[in-house]
């Protein structure tokens, strides 16, 4: 919150990044094609702190903006959550911290000093060649974007329709791309405009990340004519505004999630009957859940397991499409293998047919270039150092991997970016590059799930089907703040918790009997087993010989930034100077609204409050400390409260050793209240209180 | 283990006071264990003097270290260099490592911060018990693996006393009488015929009254001797 105006120059790194890496991954950041750190920056927003969550995902993520919108959300599929209820809604916290920071980028945009000397050529703006782009500008080269339709964005601008990816959206992330100094080249067709063995030339190092933009057809009786369009040119239609021509009757051919998007646009462009058939069932469709689940509120009808045969005309006008009855799609070894029942035929009824059954690349300029293809057509290229058979021409994205995500394609485009830098850099590729799997941290104990208390993730709202059909508008409405913090919260923070010093740790025994998930394993020394951590920070203030610390946070923060959270104190104060521990979480979603002699010192959960902040807080002259617990029944951990009382009268006692009244530190309760801030009027009666007992003397 | 507990903080500024760069040292072992002197019991005493000092108008420099054992100079001979810019430490390990370490800082003092207990064990989290008073001559074989020399307010070796109460000491009703728990034990252990012979008194050589004990293992003193002369050589 407070840092919308501040521009970060320095990579943002978020405490522990650098220990992440040693550790096995959080499921969701293993699951991200680009390793983004989810939970670095789900708890960065958690914090209110959305500039730097910003930070985090952009610094992996350049089309962080896009992916808040479409990204099929790997992360959230192998959450942890899951387990316990449902998944942290990842995608729409990212959305919420994006938006958030618009202002923020904005100001960020700046150019980047070229230092390289060298220039590079990338063909095709779409998430892989953009990602090289902003990768490969901040390494200091000059870099130049080829792109054949008017516009940046590849399929994102010219497939993806509106109502998905609403084109402001993609204009913020391609706006931080060009704002690095890349020079940009639309309507620029290789093979056309120039040839690619010539840029080959021009360039240092040449990628070609030129997607899947044709759409492949089908081999059917019929096919040829009016009244069958191919998903792709109708897509680019739709994506740039102009009428395709749609009959009354639309029939998509496909299962995928393109077809979904252009069975979903057909109907916003007012066709009332959009039917879908497919191969396969209902369990093995191709597109996700969501976007079957939306498309049939949006009154589409799937027809699932009919199989193509022939497109019916009379007098040329498409009267519909002959199906097969399908027996199986997939054989024994899962592999695509169709069979139909030639007896069990039917006709779907249609005016216009859209095939989307799948896309290719378009590599006629390709043949006419030193770039080798395959019998099967494909590229040749090496995946170890992202190089096609010509020797500075790169390859990224899905011309080489196959269909996939968008974030799969970024994930590549950083690749060969890093490969193409260590190219030019004159040293080896191969080794160097970035491995796809990593280890990642391994599924939650049924013990430990069983101790979780279940907290509903937070509804996103949608526009009602029969209002959202009616435009290109997006149909999904963003968390409100409050929103976006209470799901922050939700989140376990896999693999972010207590790692433990061997160098310091004497196996005393006092984690194992703290942790409330049964996490450490003492034998010579303690482990706390991250499967089973789930980061409350209860055992580190409780550890005699300082040897716990959290991956998340620092647990000598407090300490160390106690001194200027309180300030200096004005011998001449007419309130005491309070220091109130709040959590984080609790308190950013509540919003601190504290009087102006309270101090807030933000903390992760007050389960990491040590007896030793609260004794600093006294040590820089506080008159009284507050240690504000959320409330019962907002805690995501737990066995939380007793641990902190004794704490806090542990350090009531050793106040009385210096002859300061117990009185002025105390436990106070910020349940929450209809109305008003809790914060604020706990403090002010503590406040009150205080000034009974007096002003502490300084000498 | 040694067990200790902290000093009052009016004690340990007394000792502090006239000190201008003092550092807390604590001792991650035993005294770690029991919450009394371990990294972060010498921070949180650490913190305690700042405050008296800032209380009594006193400029004082007070820092805080620890380390894995003070009765090994291996463990705190690395930090030596850090600990000889102090005017005084102020140990928070038991009493072995006062005397162990006062004997390698030359001109600066170390204090203790802790009172050193007694040997014992975590009967609970947070609950320390005394079992053990080193006396060098074992007996527990013929007491069911009751101390009488730790355990009887009296050492005795032929109890109970007149004194016990229903299972408890005539000290105080906190604590059980050690012979009562010996009997119970042997009768529980079917050897409490043992108990009807007489002991004689102790030889109390091999404890206290010895004067200090120093053990001296041939074994590995020689073989680590063979091998300084090997390296020398």
């Amino acid at each position: 919150m407070a840092t919308q105006d501040v521009c970060i120059l320095e990579p943002y790194r978020p405490y522990g990044a650098d220990i992440k890496e040693t550790r096995p991954y959080s499921p969701c950041r293993a699951a991200c094609p680009a390793h983004t750190d989810v939970q670095a920056y789900v708890g960065l927003i958690a914090q209110g702190k959305y500039a730097e969550a910003f930070e985090v995902i952009t610094s992996v993520n350049p089309i962080a903006s896009v992916c808040s919108m479409i990204c099929h959300h790997p992360c959230e599929q192998s959450c942890r959550r899951c387990g316990v209820d449902e998944p942290l809604a990842v995608r729409h916290l990212k959305r919420f911290a994006i938006e958030k920071s618009k202002d923020y980028r904005r100001a960020k945009r700046k150019l980047v000093q070229k230092t390289k000397g060298k220039s590079i050529g990338i063909i095709g703006s779409g998430p892989s060649g953009l990602t090289a782009a902003r990768d490969l500008a901040d390494l200091g080269y000059s870099v130049t974007l080829y792109e054949k339709h008017p516009v940046l964005g590849g399929m994102l601008a010219a497939a993806i329709p509106p109502y998905r990816l609403p084109r402001e959206v993609l204009k913020e992330d391609i706006d931080d791309v060009i704002s690095k100094g890349v020079e940009v080249k639309t309507n620029f067709e290789i093979g056309k405009d120039a040839k690619l063995d010539d840029l080959a030339k021009k360039h240092d190092a040449v990628l070609v990340a030129i997607g899947l933009s044709l759409s492949r057809s089908l081999n059917i009786p019929g096919v040829e004519g009016p009244g069958v369009l191919l998903a792709i040119p109708y897509l680019e239609d739709v994506a740039f505004g102009r009428k395709p021509a749609l009959g009354k009757k639309v029939l998509v051919i496909g299962g995928g999630n393109v077809a979904m998007d252009v069975a979903r646009s057909a109907r916003r462009l007012g066709v009332q009957h959009v039917e879908m058939v497919c191969l396969e069932n209902e369990q093995e469709i191709p597109a996700w859940k969501w976007e079957v689940d939306e498309a049939v509120e949006e009154a589409i009808k799937i027809n699932y397991r009919w199989g193509p045969k022939a497109v019916k005309r009379e007098n040329g006008k498409v009267l519909g499409l002959e199906v097969t009855k399908v027996l199986s799609v997939f054989d024994a070894n899962k592999r695509f293998a169709p069979t139909f029942d030639n007896n069990v035929t039917t006709l779907l009824e249609a005016d216009t047919i859209i095939i989307t059954i799948g896309q290719m690349s378009n590599m006629a300029f390709l043949k006419e270039s030193s770039v080798k293809i395959d019998e099967r057509g494909r590229v040749e290229w090496n995946p170890a150092t992202q190089m096609s058979s010509a020797k500075n021409v790169f390859v990224a994205g899905e011309v080489v991997t196959g269909p996939g995500s968008a974030i799969a394609a970024v994930a590549n485009g950083r690749r060969a970016a890093l490969a193409m830098h260590l190219y030019i850099q004159g040293e080896t590729i191969e080794g160097r590059l970035p491995v796809q799997e990593k280890e990642k941290i391994a599924e939650m104990p049924s013990e430990v799930v069983e101790k979780i208390s279940k907290q509903p993730r937070m509804k996103i709202k949608h526009l009602a089907p029969e209002v959202r059909v009616k435009t290109m508008e997006n149909f999904e409405m963003g968390y409100s703040e409050a929103e976006a913090l209470e799901e922050a919260g939700r989140c376990r923070g896999c693999g972010g918790g207590a790692v433990v010093d061997q160098k310091k740790c004497m196996a005393c025994l006092t984690c194992l009997r703290v942790c409330p998930y049964g996490a450490p394993v003492v034998e010579a020394y303690s482990t706390i087993r991250p499967e089973y951590c789930q980061a409350c920070g209860l055992c580190a203030p409780e550890c005699p010989a300082e040897a716990i610390s959290m991956v998340s946070y620092d647990v000598r923060e407090i300490r160390n930034t106690m001194p200027a959270i309180v300030g200096t104190i004005d011998p001449k104060r007419k309130e005491p100077v309070i220091a109130a521990f709040v959590c984080m979480h609790h308190a950013s979603a509540l919003g601190l609204d504290l009087p102006k002699n309270v101090r807030a010192v933000p903390v992760h959960c007050t389960s990491r409050i040590d007896i030793l902040d609260m004794l600093k807080a006294f040590e820089v002259g506080a008159d009284g400390v507050a240690v504000v617990r959320c409330g019962s029944g907002t805690c995501k951990y737990r066995d939380i409260e007793p641990r902190v009382n004794a704490r806090v009268k542990r350090v009531q006692d050793l106040l009385g050793m210096l002859k300061l009244e117990s009185g002025r530190l105390e436990i106070l309760s910020a349940a929450s209240t209809n109305g008003g801030n809790p914060y604020a009027s706990v403090c002010a009666e503590f406040s009150d209180r205080l000034k009974r007992i007096g002003l502490r003397a300084g000498k | 283990m040694i067990v200790g507990t902290q000093k009052p903080i009016e004690e340990i500024w007394n000792m502090v006071k006239d000190f201008k760069k003092v550092l807390v040292f604590g001792c991650n072992t035993c005294v770690a264990i029991c919450h009394a002197g371990g990294e972060k019991e010498a921070e949180t005493i650490a913190s305690l003097i700042k405050m008296k000092a800032s209380q009594e108008g006193k400029t004082m420099v007070v820092n805080h270290l620890g380390v894995m054992r003070h009765c090994e100079p291996e463990y705190f001979e690395p930090v030596m260099d850090e600990v000889k810019k102090y005017d005084l430490v102020l140990s928070t390990a038991c009493g072995v490592g006062v005397n162990f370490l006062s004997d390698r800082t030359g001109t600066i003092p170390v204090y203790p911060g802790i009172n050193t207990s007694f040997y014992g064990a975590v009967e609970a989290p947070g609950v320390f018990k005394e079992l053990c008073a080193g006396c060098g001559d074992c007996i527990l074989h013929m007491t069911g693996g009751i101390c009488p020399v730790a355990r009887c307010a009296k050492t005795l070796m032929n109890g109970p006393c007149g004194g016990t109460n229903k299972g408890k000491c005539e000290v105080s009703n906190e604590i059980d009488c050690a012979w009562y728990l010996i009997v119970e034990r042997m009768k529980k252990l079917g050897t409490l015929e043992k108990l009807s012979a007489v002991q004689p008194p102790r030889n109390w050589s091999t404890s206290r009254d010895g004067g200090p004990r120093r053990i001296s293992l041939e074994h590995i003193r020689e073989y680590e001797e063979k091998e300084e002369a090997k390296t020398t050589k």
